[in-house]
């Protein structure tokens, strides 16, 4: 797969504040790639960057393989930036009439098209001003979709939406990922990543901590979930188990950690019918991404 | 660029300001100078020996072809009001970030700047055709059977008139960009051309110091020197009003200058700065 996006060694200061600390990664062809990060993690800084409207103070980036990108290569880029930025005077056709001016992307029935898309050809002659907060996100997503570019950058797609919409939005980013288009969002909303996103990089205060293939960076440990009458003499039988990394009591079940990959339910099923211990519980879970998140942002 | 100029006009025709600033201009322009007309008529109308000698001497200046240089320096009065519009079209970008919007679909740095350059063209374009309707209007309604065949002499104040127009609309346009803020940056415009400027020329004159025609919004000022209206009675003045008007061609390069400078400023800034 060729690399669509790569930062290297991006770096951004406000002042004494360093939004972004030496931040690399690159994004692969047709992947749906997360950021995410708690608020002020530098999200909205590094796809600013990308997108040209900050400098970065060291560092710089790709697009299609062209160092420091070009006008050129943000045509070919569909984005949502933050807050929905129109002309508040404008019509929605009209706004995206500018879009489509400036972009080259679509024609005018694609306008229609995407306004279709977004729900909004009832209100499509409005002015921006008088749209609800819902609206206008709705009408910054269909000037991303515009023209069908090659790769998506949407910074809080779901901002403001209504449930409906959000699950609306979901769906239009699994098909224009199927479509084989490169989608890279910015999101706080974890679950929302977790059921569209392929890759993920996870940003702390303007510092990566991790980012890769949504499998890798989610499943580097196994845990088994287990739970008996008598927890204490479990939590003692299964002190020294083979392979264990880390043993955690939370609440009315054990928590065992295995290195990913290397837990056989099986065989702590057996281990516990020779110790003479009667299990009333016994699963195995993948970490959510939830879970992750916090244990990484939370260090 | 002709892609540059349909974006930009899509921006201002639905824009209501737009409007607004026209119907002002559409006012303003023949109602100062029908206002001095009409100073001048009583003047000239008086019944005593002062009147008669006053219309010998003043002549029509409303008349060909002294109207083009008469109704260019009283319209030109009023570039507040086409000033005000720029910096609302600017102040607009940042307000709605548009600014950054523009530069994500696909514009570079320097087409925005270029973009707003074109702006405050159409601007003093139209203010400038505003002017020319208005002033041949009163050249042809006030010329007598000789003087309107001499409709085509000092038609030089046209582009006179745009040049000043648009050398004081990118001082608005600078302010507004570097501030920000439209009513901040109107304010400051205001007041520096009216006052800050005027006082600072009073008071380089009282101590007798040169370099006066080298204020910002002076350097264009003296495109459209006062008219001669007093020339003939005061040989002096007279003297005085033809060295102005030779001076009209350093200032033309002046203002070409300094006009490059501002632009040239802006772009060197947006090329590197944060949007």
């Amino acid at each position: 797969m060729d690399t669509i996006l790569s930062l290297i060694n991006v770096s951004k200061n406000y002042g004494p504040i360093k939004a972004l600390n030496n931040v690399s990664f690159d994004v692969p062809e047709g992947s749906v790639f997360g950021i995410l990060g708690p608020n002020g993690s530098g999200k909205t800084t590094m796809l600013s960057i990308i997108l040209d409207i900050l400098k970065p103070n060291s560092g710089g980036f790709s697009w299609f393989g062209e160092y420091g990108g070009s006008p050129e290569s943000r045509k070919q880029i569909g984005s949502l930036l933050e807050t929905p930025n129109f002309y508040h005077y404008l019509s929605a056709v009209d706004n995206l009439n500018i879009t489509q001016a400036i972009s080259g992307r679509g024609t005018k029935k694609d306008i229609d098209e995407v306004l279709e898309i977004v729900n909004l050809t009832h209100r499509k002659r409005s002015k921006f001003s008088t749209y609800s907060l819902g609206m206008k996100q709705r009408l910054a997503i269909a000037a991303a979709l515009l023209g069908t570019p090659k790769v998506l950058v949407l910074d809080e797609p779901a901002n403001g939406l209504d449930p409906e919409g959000i699950a609306e939005i979901r769906k239009l980013i699994k098909q224009l990922a199927d479509r084989g288009v490169t989608i890279i969002m910015a999101s706080h909303l974890l679950d929302e990543v977790e059921k569209v996103c392929t890759h993920v990089a996870i940003l702390k205060k303007g510092t990566l901590l991790t980012a890769g293939n949504v499998d890798e960076v989610l499943v580097n440990e196994d845990i088994i979930e287990i739970a008996s009458s008598n927890m204490e003499a479990l939590k003692t039988a299964f002190e020294n188990y083979k392979g264990v990394t880390n043993l955690k009591l939370d609440g009315k079940t054990v928590h065992l950690f295995f290195p990913a990959g290397t837990a056989d339910i099986e065989e702590v099923n057996r281990f516990c019918f020779q110790q003479g211990i009667t299990l009333n519980h016994l699963t195995m879970k993948r970490k959510s991404l939830e879970t992750k998140f916090f244990e990484l942002t939370n260090n | 660029m002709q892609s540059l100029i349909k974006i930009e006009w899509l921006k201002i025709k639905k824009y209501p300001a737009f409007w607004w600033m026209l119907v002002i201009v559409a006012l303003t322009y023949p109602g100062i100078n029908y206002m001095f007309h009409h100073v001048y008529e009583s003047v000239i109308n008086r019944k005593d020996m002062a009147g008669n000698v006053a219309k010998f001497l003043l002549g029509n200046p409303f008349s060909f072809p002294d109207a083009w240089h008469s109704v260019a320096y009283f319209s030109s009065f009023f570039v507040i009001v086409p000033a005000l519009l720029i910096i609302m079209l600017v102040s607009n970008e940042y307000t709605y970030k548009t600014n950054r919007q523009n530069i994500i679909d696909g514009w570079s740095r320097s087409q925005f700047i270029h973009a707003k350059m074109i702006d405050v063209f159409i601007i003093s374009f139209i203010v400038t055709l505003s002017f020319t309707i208005v002033a041949a209007v009163f050249g042809f309604y006030y010329s007598d059977a000789v003087r309107v065949t001499r409709w085509a002499e000092e038609l030089q104040y046209i582009p006179l008139f745009f040049l000043q127009t648009f050398a004081q609309l990118s001082w608005a346009f600078l302010l507004a960009y570097l501030i920000k803020r439209a009513f901040i940056a109107l304010g400051i415009f205001v007041f520096y051309s009216l006052i800050i400027e005027n006082i600072a020329k009073t008071y380089f004159k009282f101590k007798e110091w040169n370099a006066r025609e080298f204020f910002p919004f002076e350097i264009s000022n003296r495109l459209l020197p006062m008219p001669n209206f007093l020339g003939k009675i005061d040989a002096a003045s007279n003297e005085a009003y033809k060295k102005t008007l030779v001076e009209i061609n350093w200032h033309i390069l002046y203002t070409l200058i300094l006009t490059s400078a501002i632009w040239w400023l802006c772009y060197a800034i947006n090329k590197k700065r944060d949007l």
